[in-house]
């Protein structure tokens, strides 16, 4: 029912809450000694969700490592929470405003 | 994919932050303790994290397994600081040896208030990231009115 746009904002929505989830997981893990911060690529899974592929986890490069071999840094992580908390809102809004048309149409059709 | 395991990430972050900081309040109130059930004097308790799965539910357990990227964390173990405790000179101290030394731990304070605000600095990063996700729940809650 959805067209190809809204099917890809889903996309970009779960790409969205996995690069979260990782957050989430970066923070947790903040005294963690020998944790290595993690994330996605953004761009490039994104092409590859939008292909049918699961997005794949690295490390981080070129964080600052402290003495206990973890290199969580905690402005970093700060930044990626709120960015993804702005690229979803984004993606929401939109979302909203197309299921919005849609049962308009099936609403207003009817009458 | 499922946004809740994100929320028991972060409650994990909270257990671990949590437990570190009742060793560390721990290690300030026994900082003159030279009495312990074990004999000898206290000694410093630290906590060690490793990074875990998380399992919070069978659906939370399977995507565990299905996509090993969702790092909780736990106290893996707890440290007793093993060094020589000090000994200052109190002869008439019940606890002192027969040289009029008695034992003391071996506790810093600013070592364990600075650690003690480290640890409530990760607990509250620890919320920001749970807020954060529970907004994004709510969000997607909200794409169905």
């Amino acid at each position: 029912m959805l067209d190809r746009v809204s099917q890809q904002l889903e996309k970009y929505m779960d790409l969205v809450t996995t690069r979260q989830k990782l957050v989430t997981a970066n923070i947790a893990n903040i005294d963690t000694p020998g944790y290595r911060t993690k994330d996605i690529q953004f761009q490039q899974e994104f092409q590859s969700l939008v292909d049918g592929e699961e997005p794949r986890v690295i490390d981080v490069p070129n964080l600052k490592v402290k003495n206990d071999g973890n290199d969580v840094s905690l402005d970093r992580e700060a930044r990626m929470l709120s960015e993804n908390d702005l690229r979803f809102t984004l993606a929401e809004n939109i979302l909203h405003d197309r299921i919005k048309e849609i049962r308009s149409a099936i609403q207003e059709g009817g009458q | 994919m499922s946004l809740f395991s994100a929320l028991s990430v972060s409650a994990s972050g909270m257990s671990a932050q949590r437990s570190r900081a009742e060793l560390l309040v721990e290690n300030l109130a026994n900082a003159e303790t030279t009495h312990t059930p074990d004999g000898g004097p206290y000694r410093r308790k630290d906590a060690v994290f490793q990074s875990t799965d998380v399992s919070s539910s069978f659906a939370d357990m399977f995507q565990v397994e299905m996509n090993p990227q969702s790092a909780g964390v736990e106290v893996s173990k707890i440290v007793v600081d093993q060094r020589d405790p000090e000994k200052r000179y109190m002869p008439g101290h019940p606890d002192a040896d027969k040289d009029g030394y008695v034992s003391f731990p071996r506790i810093n304070p600013s070592e364990d208030m600075v650690d003690l605000i480290s640890s409530t600095r990760n607990y509250e990063g620890n919320i920001a990231a749970m807020s954060a996700v529970k907004d994004m729940i709510q969000r997607s809650i909200d794409l169905l009115r």
